[in-house]
C-alpha cells in the first residue's frame, strides 16, 4: 500500500488528490484535540468523513491502509482569516504595518493590486453614498479553485480557511472553505457566510486622505461614524421592511439597499484591533453596535490589560501570525525604534500564551504567511514565547471551529466530523517536522515542495513573517 | 516605558488614596486671591484652602515652601490624544464624527502636556470644514484608558470653522495624494460658509421637527415608525437644544459677526470663538451674544487672516466683557500656557489673577465645567499644579501635577526614572541584535 | 491703560528721535561684558555709546532721560530669522526665502529685505535690535512652495538692524554667513511641533525623500560628495583667478565662495543630529573653512568636538517638542544647558519670524532648565555678536560701541518686563507698530 501511495505520488506530481473509498491510518499517534491524544491508534476515513477513531478500531477490508508508525495525525489546520481562493485579493488581512506602537496604522489589510472599484467608485459625500462598501459580496461566490495559493497553504497543513473579501470598510462576507483542488469552487464551501469583514481603512478604494480632496470617510473617526450610521440605518431599514411586509397598503415602498442587506445577512463582524487602545475601542464599539464580534490583529494582546479586557468583553480574537519585525537598517543607522515599538516586537509573539492564560477564546491566522516553512516558524515563535504545543494546535483547529460555529463538523478528530487531517513525522510546528500528507474532505494530498527556496515559485505574497 | 510609568503610578498610588496637604506654598486660587498657606485634598477634591488649615490625621504632606500652587491649566483648544486624523475633511458638514471614538490615551502628548501643568483639554476636531465633528474635554489622566480620560459629565461640543481653512477644499490646487483630479468641495468662499451652516441648520430644524412629532405621537400612545436616526443631524439637533456647545474656529471680524447672526437666526448659541484673532474688532458683539473667546497670546502673521492679530486681543475682548481664555491648538504651546498667560500681563496690563484665569477659570467657564475645575476652592476637583517659581513666567517649571488628588506628574521622579527607562530600552535593542545575529547563519541564500 | 500711557509717552519720545545726543540718567546698566553698574549715566552720541559714568554733564542740546529704577541692556540679537524676507508665511507672494537651485552662494538675503515689513517694529519693541536673516532659515530650499528640491547652499545670510529706511541702512554685514544645508541621514526628521497652526511645516532636508536604510545612507554620502565637489570646483576657480590666466571668465557663484574659502566668511551649517554635526565638522576641516552649526536637535557626542574646534552653535527654538516619544519631555528645554556644560559657544535663534519677539523668553526657558542666567543673557547679546564677528561694535553696553540699547523696567528675559526706551544706532525708536495702532484704535471703538 505504501508503495502504491508512493507510486501515485510520483505519477501525479502534486496537487492531485487521491480519493479512495476509505482510508485507514493505523499505528499512528492521534491528537484528537477534543479528547486526549491516542498514543497508538487508528483513524478511518470514508466518504470525506471520519468513520472511526480510537486505539482499538478495526481496519475496514476495503480501506487503503497507511502505516502510521512514527506519524502523528492532527485535525486539519484552520486558517481563521485568509483570502486564499480569492485571486488578486489582498494577501490575507494583514494587521497593520511592520513595527508597532503609536502612529502605527490601525489593523488594515495590505492591498497588492488596486481593486477595480478604485477607479470606478465615485467620490462619496457622506454615509448615504455607502463608500467602500461591498457588504453583499460573498467570498464563496468569488472563490476560484484554481488559485495556486490553495496548494501552498494546504502544504503547511491548512485544510480549511475562513476566507474573506478584504477590500473596503464593509468588505463583504467571508466563507469557510475546504482547501481541495477541485474543479468546482462550490465543492469547497463549508459555510457560505461566516461574518462581515470590516476594516477601518478604505483599503483599495479610491479617495481617502485627510484633506478635502478625497471622499468620505477620510479619517478613523469618519469611518467609525460611517459604520455606526450603517447599523442605525440597517435597524431602521429592517423596521420599515417589516412594517411594509406586515401591511403594505398606504405605505411607501422601502427602497432596496444592498449595502444594508449585506450587513443584515452577516452573522458576526470582524473588527481590526492591534494596539491595546484599539482592542478597548473595538470591544466598546462592538458592544454599542450589539453585534457579535471577532477582533483580528491582536498584536498588543500580550499586555495584561488587553487580555483582561478581552476576557471581560467575551470577544473572540484572531491573532495574526505575522509578528512585527525590525525594519531593514544599515549598521550605522542611528535611528532606534521607540521603547514601545521594541517592546511590541519583543512581546507580540507572547500574545497567544497570554490569551490562553487569561482564558480568552482565540485562534491564530496566517495574515499572508502562505509558505509552509514561514508558517511553521511563525507558530514556533508563539511556542517559544510560552504557548504550549497543545494550545497552539487548538488555536489552529478546534478554537477557530468554535469561533465560527462549526465545531460540530470541524476542528477535532471525532467520529462523524469532516475528514480534514494533517499527518506529520515529528511534532507539528517543529523545525524539522515534515508534513507527510494532508486529508481534506477525505481526499489525500501530499505537500508540494517548499517554494520558499530561491528560485521557487512565489514568495509569500507579503513580507514573510519568518525569522529574517 | 509604559511599564515603568505604570510602575511609577503604582508607587504613587498611596498618594491618591490618602489625604494630601500641600503646605507652605503660595497658593494662587484665582477665585479667592493669593494666599500663603496650605491646600488640603481629600478624596480627590479640595477640602480646604487657607493660611492655616486643619492638618488631617495621616495626611501625606507635600512641602511647597518657596513654591507656587495654581489650579490645573485648562486648554480650550487641543488636538492631542486622537487617533487616525482630527479632520473629517471630505465633507463640508462632518457633525457625524466624534473625537470621543478615537481617543488615544497612550499619546505621549498627554504626558508632555501634563508636564506643562495642563490637567484638562478640550479635544477638538480640525478646521477643514464649516461644521466639523463632535468634541469633548478630557483630563490628562496618563495611564488610564480612553474612557478614563473623559471629563465626566461635561457638555460635549462641536467644532465649526470659518475663513481660509474650510474654503480651502473649495479651491483645490494640484492633484490629490494618489494623483487623482481633485473635486472641489463646496464652499469656496466665506459667503459659501455662511450658506453651508445655514443649510445645515435648516435641515437640522426639519429633522428636529420630525423627531418632535414622532415623540408627540408616541406620547399620545400611537405607535409610529421612528424617523431614521441621522448622526450628522443628531449633533446639530443637540446644538439647537443647547445640549452641545459650538466651538467655532475663526479669524476675521466679518466671519465672527456672520456666525453670530446665523446663530441668532436659527436660535442657537456660540459657546466659544476659537483663535478669534480679530475678536478685538467685534468684542462688543461677541459679548452681547454671550460667547467666549479662546485665543492665542501673541501668534500672528502665519496666514492672511492672522495678519491683523494683536497680542492685546485677549485684553480688549476682556475689557468688553467677553470671557477670554488662552489656548494652544498645539502640542508644544500647550506645555507652557502658564507663560502665555504672562504675556497678557505684558501686552494688556492685566493683573496676575486675570491672566492666570485665562488658562484656568475662564476656559473652565467656557467649557461649562467651572463648577468642577478652574480655581482652588473647597469642593472642586483637586487638579493642582506646583511650580518652583512664579508661574506666569518662563523661569517657572512644573514640579508636580495632581488630578483628582492623584499625583500624575512628579518632576523628580520623572528625572530619576530616566536611567532605568534607557536601560530597559537598551536591553531590548541588544536582545533584538542578538536574535538577528543568531539567525544570520540559518539565513537562506538569496535572502 | 497703563500701557496706553506708556505708548503715548513713547510717541512723544519718537517725536524727539532726531536728536543725536541722549543722556540716560540715574540708570542701572547691565553691560553683559562686565558687572552691573547701578545709578550711572549713559551718554549716546553720534550713534555710539559715548560714555558711561557715575556722573555725566549733559552736553548742550542733549535730551535727558530720567531713568531712575530702570535698567539699560544691550540690544538683543536673534541669530536665526527670515525677517524682511517673509511677511505672511503662508502666502507665496510675500515670501522670498528658499530660492531654486542646489548651489546658490551668490544670493544675498540682504537685497530682498523689505524695510517696511511689519515684523520689524513688532520685534524691536521687545528689544531685538539686530538679527541674522537667512535665505532659508528652516533648512528649506529649492523653492519653498515649489518643487521642494534638495538645496545645499541657499545663499548669504545678512546681519541687519531691525530699523532703517533702506536695507543699506539696516545692514551690519551683508555677508555675515554662507548658509549650507547639510544633508541628513534621513530617518526621523523634522522638528517637533510648536509651529503656528496651518504654518508651512519645516522640513529637515533629505528627510522626506529618504527611503530609509541603505538607500538613505547612500543618498547621504552622495550628497556630501556633491557638496565637496562644489567646494573643490570653487577652489580650482580661486586658483585660476589668482593666476589670472588669459581666458579667465568670472563666475558669480564661485566669486561668492571666495570669502568662504579664504576663511573670511563663516558657513552656517544646518545640521540636526550629532552625527551630522560630526560629519559637518569633518567636512569643514577638510575644506579648511570656518563654520557655525545651526539649529542642532542634539549636542551629545558632538559636544567635545565642537568645544575642541571652537565651533559655535546657534540653538534653535528652546520651546520645541522632543523628537521621539522616548525623548525626555524637556529635551529641547535642556539643550542650551547641555551646550553650556559641554563648553560649546552658543547663541539663540528663533528660526521663525513669528517667534523672534519671544527670543528672550526662549532664553528664560533655558534658564528654568539649568542654563545659568548670565549665559542665557549673553546668548542673546554678546555671544552672537562674537559669533558673527561684530563684538567690537555690538552685543554689550560699552563705551564706543554702537548704541543699540534698551531701557527696561526689569529683566529683559522676563515676560512681564516692559521696554521703556529703545535705541538703535543711537536713534530713539518709537515703541509702536501695527499691533499697538490696532490696539489703540479698537480700545476706543
Amino acid at each position: 500500500m505504501k508503495k502504491l501511495a508512493a507510486a501515485l505520488l510520483l505519477f501525479c506530481a502534486y496537487a492531485v488528490a487521491e480519493a479512495p473509498q476509505a482510508v485507514a491510518i493505523r499505528n499512528a499517534r492521534i491528537v484528537t484535540v477534543s479528547g486526549p491524544a491516542i498514543a497508538k491508534g487508528t483513524v478511518v476515513v470514508r466518504n470525506g468523513l471520519i468513520e472511526a477513531v480510537g486505539d482499538n478500531v478495526p481496519v475496514p477490508a476495503d480501506a487503503w491502509v497507511v502505516d502510521g508508525e512514527g506519524l502523528t495525525v492532527y485535525p486539519g489546520l484552520i486558517d481563521a482569516l485568509s483570502t486564499v481562493g480569492i485571486p488578486g485579493a489582498a494577501p490575507a488581512a494583514a494587521a497593520g504595518g511592520r513595527g508597532a506602537g503609536r502612529g502605527a496604522a490601525p489593523a488594515t489589510p495590505t492591498v497588492t493590486a488596486p481593486a477595480p472599484a478604485a477607479q470606478t467608485e465615485p467620490r462619496a459625500w457622506g454615509p448615504e453614498d455607502r463608500p467602500a462598501t461591498t457588504s453583499w459580496l460573498l467570498a464563496a461566490d468569488e472563490i476560484q479553485a484554481t488559485d495556486h495559493r490553495i496548494e501552498t497553504v494546504r502544504s503547511a497543513g491548512v485544510t480549511t480557511a475562513a476566507t474573506f473579501p478584504t477590500r473596503g470598510i464593509f468588505a463583504g462576507q467571508g466563507s469557510l472553505v475546504d482547501l481541495i483542488s477541485g474543479e468546482k469552487a462550490g465543492e469547497m464551501v463549508l459555510v457560505p457566510s461566516v461574518g462581515q469583514y470590516i476594516s477601518l481603512s478604505r483599503g483599495g478604494f479610491g479617495g481617502g486622505g485627510g484633506g478635502g480632496g478625497g471622499g468620505f470617510p477620510s479619517s478613523l473617526m469618519g469611518t467609525i461614524a460611517y459604520i455606526r450610521q450603517i447599523y442605525l440605518d440597517a435597524a431602521h431599514y429592517q423596521l420599515v421592511k417589516d412594517a411594509y411586509a406586515h401591511d403594505p397598503r398606504g405605505m411607501r415602498r422601502p427602497e432596496y439597499d444592498r449595502a444594508l442587506e449585506g450587513v443584515l445577512e452577516s452573522k458576526r463582524i470582524l473588527l481590526p484591533a492591534n494596539r491595546l487602545v484599539e482592542i478597548d475601542r473595538m470591544l466598546r464599539f462592538a458592544a454599542e453596535l450589539k453585534q457579535p464580534a471577532i477582533l483580528y490583529g491582536a498584536r498588543e494582546a500580550y499586555r495584561p490589560e488587553a487580555a483582561e479586557l478581552l476576557k471581560k468583553g467575551g470577544a473572540s480574537v484572531l491573532v495574526s501570525l505575522k509578528w512585527p519585525e525590525p525594519p531593514a537598517r544599515t549598521a550605522d543607522s542611528e535611528d532606534t525604534d521607540t521603547l514601545r515599538t521594541l517592546e511590541t516586537r519583543d512581546k507580540a509573539p507572547a500574545a497567544p500564551a497570554a490569551l490562553q492564560k487569561a482564558g480568552v477564546k482565540f485562534a491564530l491566522y496566517s495574515d499572508g504567511i502562505d509558505q509552509p516553512r514561514d508558517f511553521q516558524r511563525a507558530v514556533k515563535k508563539a511556542l517559544d514565547n510560552g504557548l504550549s504545543r497543545e494550545d497552539a494546535v487548538r488555536a489552529l483547529t478546534l478554537s477557530p471551529a468554535e469561533i465560527y460555529g462549526v465545531a460540530d463538523r470541524l476542528g477535532s478528530i471525532e467520529k462523524g466530523k469532516i475528514a480534514n487531517l494533517v499527518v506529520t513525522r515529528g511534532e507539528i510546528f517543529d523545525d524539522r517536522t515534515k508534513v507527510e500528507m494532508i486529508f481534506v474532505d477525505g481526499r489525500k494530498y501530499t505537500p508540494a515542495a517548499d517554494t520558499t527556496a530561491p528560485g521557487g515559485r512565489g514568495q509569500t505574497t507579503d513580507n514573510p513573517g519568518g525569522n529574517r | 516605558m509604559r511599564r515603568i510609568l505604570l510602575g511609577a503610578l503604582v508607587a504613587l498610588a498611596p498618594l491618591s488614596a490618602a489625604t494630601i496637604v500641600i503646605q507652605n506654598g503660595t497658593i494662587m486660587t484665582v477665585s479667592k486671591g493669593t494666599v500663603k498657606g496650605s491646600v488640603v485634598v481629600k478624596d480627590g477634591k479640595i477640602a480646604e484652602v487657607g493660611e492655616k488649615v486643619m492638618m488631617p490625621q495621616g495626611a501625606t504632606v507635600i512641602d511647597a515652601a518657596g513654591q507656587y500652587v495654581i489650579p490645573g491649566i485648562i486648554d480650550c483648544h487641543s488636538h492631542i490624544a486622537a487617533d487616525g486624523g482630527i479632520n473629517e475633511g471630505s465633507v463640508s458638514v462632518s457633525s457625524m464624527v466624534d473625537i470621543r471614538d478615537v481617543l488615544n490615551p497612550e499619546d505621549i502628548a498627554i504626558y508632555r502636556a501634563l508636564a506643562g501643568g495642563v490637567t484638562t483639554a478640550n479635544i477638538l476636531h480640525g478646521s477643514a470644514n464649516a461644521i466639523g465633528g463632535c468634541t469633548l474635554p478630557i483630563k490628562m489622566r496618563w495611564g488610564k484608558d480612553a474612557q478614563g480620560l473623559i471629563f465626566e459629565g461635561a457638555t460635549p461640543g462641536i467644532k465649526f470653522a470659518l475663513g481660509e481653512n474650510p474654503k480651502r477644499a473649495g479651491n483645490p490646487q494640484g492633484r490629490g495624494i494618489n494623483g487623482q483630479v481633485q473635486v472641489a468641495r463646496y464652499p469656496a468662499t466665506r459667503m459659501g460658509i455662511d450658506d453651508t451652516i445655514r443649510e445645515a441648520f435648516n435641515e437640522a430644524k426639519a429633522y428636529k421637527a420630525e423627531w418632535d412629532e414622532y415623540q408627540a405621537k408616541t406620547a399620545r400612545g400611537e405607535h409610529p415608525i421612528p424617523p431614521r436616526k441621522d448622526l450628522k443631524l443628531e449633533a446639530l439637533k443637540e446644538v439647537l437644544e443647547g445640549k452641545r456647545y459650538v466651538h467655532a474656529h475663526c479669524y476675521r471680524a466679518d466671519e465672527i459677526l456672520m456666525l453670530l447672526r446665523v446663530a441668532d437666526d436659527y436660535g442657537f448659541k456660540i459657546r466659544t470663538f476659537q483663535h478669534v484673532l480679530e475678536g478685538y474688532k467685534v468684542a462688543k458683539e461677541i459679548a452681547a451674544h454671550g460667547a467666549g473667546g479662546s485665543t492665542f497670546s501673541d501668534w500672528w502673521s502665519y496666514k492672511v487672516e492672522a495678519f491683523d492679530a494683536i497680542p492685546y486681543n485677549a485684553a480688549i475682548m476682556q475689557k468688553y466683557g467677553v470671557v477670554v481664555s488662552l489656548n494652544s491648538d498645539d502640542a508644544e504651546l500647550m506645555r507652557h500656557l502658564n507663560s502665555e498667560a504672562g504675556k497678557v500681563m505684558k501686552y494688556g496690563g492685566l493683573s496676575e489673577t486675570e491672566a492666570l484665569a485665562m488658562v484656568t477659570l475662564n476656559p473652565a467657564k467656557q467649557l461649562g465645567i467651572d463648577n468642577r475645575v478652574g480655581s482652588i476652592e473647597p469642593g472642586k476637583d483637586a487638579d493642582l499644579v506646583i511650580y518652583d517659581k512664579f508661574p506666569l513666567s518662563d523661569y517657572a517649571k512644573v514640579q508636580k501635577v495632581l488630578i483628582d488628588g492623584t499625583v500624575y506628574f512628579d518632576r523628580d521622579k520623572e528625572v530619576s526614572g530616566r536611567a532605568a527607562k534607557q536601560a530597559e530600552k537598551q536591553k531590548l535593542i541588544d536582545k533584538e541584535k542578538q536574535n538577528q545575529q543568531r539567525q544570520q547563519p540559518t539565513r537562506r541564500p538569496g535572502q | 491703560m497703563r500701557l496706553l500711557a506708556v505708548m503715548m509717552g513713547c510717541a512723544m519720545a519718537a517725536g524727539a528721535a532726531s536728536s543725536d545726543t541722549v543722556l540716560i540718567r540715574d540708570v542701572d546698566v547691565y553691560p553683559v561684558s562686565g558687572a552691573a553698574m547701578k545709578g550711572v549715566s549713559v551718554l549716546i552720541q553720534d550713534g555710539k555709546i559715548a560714555d558711561i559714568a557715575a556722573r555725566i554733564v549733559a552736553p548742550k542740546g542733549a535730551r535727558v532721560v530720567e531713568a531712575k529704577g530702570l535698567r539699560v541692556y544691550p540690544g538683543m540679537i536673534d541669530s536665526g530669522t527670515e525677517l524682511g524676507l517673509s511677511e505672511i508665511s503662508a502666502v507665496r507672494e510675500s515670501v522670498d526665502t528658499g530660492e531654486l537651485g542646489e548651489f546658490m552662494p551668490q544670493l544675498r538675503a540682504l537685497v530682498a529685505v523689505n524695510p517696511e515689513s511689519e515684523h520689524f517694529p513688532v520685534v524691536r519693541v521687545n528689544g531685538i535690535t539686530s538679527v541674522m536673516t537667512f535665505p532659508a532659515s528652516g533648512g528649506r530650499g529649492g523653492g519653498r512652495f515649489g518643487g521642494g528640491e534638495q538645496q545645499f547652499i541657499s545663499g548669504q545670510a545678512a546681519l541687519i538692524h531691525t530699523d532703517g529706511w533702506t536695507w543699506e541702512e539696516m545692514e551690519i554685514n551683508r555677508s555675515a554667513a554662507m548658509h549650507l544645508i547639510f544633508p541628513s541621514r534621513g530617518g526621523r526628521g523634522g522638528r517637533g511641533g510648536g509651529a503656528p497652526p496651518d504654518a508651512v511645516p519645516e522640513i529637515i532636508p533629505g528627510a522626506a525623500g529618504a527611503a530609509g536604510g541603505a538607500n538613505a545612507q547612500r543618498t547621504y554620502l552622495d550628497q556630501i560628495a556633491k557638496i565637496s565637489a562644489f567646494f573643490d570646483d570653487a577652489r580650482k576657480y580661486q586658483k585660476a583667478r589668482t593666476a589670472n590666466a588669459p581666458g579667465f571668465h568670472r563666475d558669480l557663484k564661485f566669486e561668492a565662495m571666495i570669502p568662504v574659502l579664504e576663511g573670511k566668511m563663516p558657513v552656517g551649517v544646518s545640521a540636526s543630529r550629532a552625527s551630522a554635526i560630526h560629519d559637518a565638522i569633518a567636512f569643514a576641516e577638510k575644506q579648511n573653512i570656518k563654520i557655525v552649526i545651526l539649529q542642532p536637535r542634539e549636542i551629545g557626542k558632538a559636544g567635545a568636538e565642537l568645544k575642541a574646534k571652537n565651533i559655535p552653535v546657534i540653538l534653535g527654538r528652546v520651546l520645541a517638542l522632543p523628537e521621539s516619544e522616548d525623548d525626555a519631555y524637556d529635551q529641547s528645554f535642556t539643550l542650551p544647558r547641555e551646550a553650556y556644560q559641554a563648553g560649546v559657544k552658543f547663541a539663540f535663534g528663533t528660526f521663525n519670524n513669528e517667534f523672534v519677539r519671544n527670543l528672550p523668553y526662549q532664553a528664560a526657558t533655558a534658564v528654568a532648565f539649568g542654563l545659568p542666567y548670565d549665559e542665557a543673557l549673553r546668548a542673546v547679546t554678546l555671544s552672537p555678536a562674537e559669533i558673527w564677528g561684530v563684538s567690537d561694535r555690538l552685543g554689550s553696553v560699552e563705551k564706543g560701541k554702537v548704541a543699540d540699547l534698551l531701557v527696561t523696567d526689569g529683566d529683559p528675559l522676563e515676560i512681564q518686563t516692559q521696554v521703556k526706551h529703545l535705541y538703535i544706532k543711537g536713534k530713539e525708536i518709537a515703541l509702536t507698530n501695527k499691533q499697538t495702532r490696532l490696539y489703540e484704535k479698537y480700545m476706543n471703538r
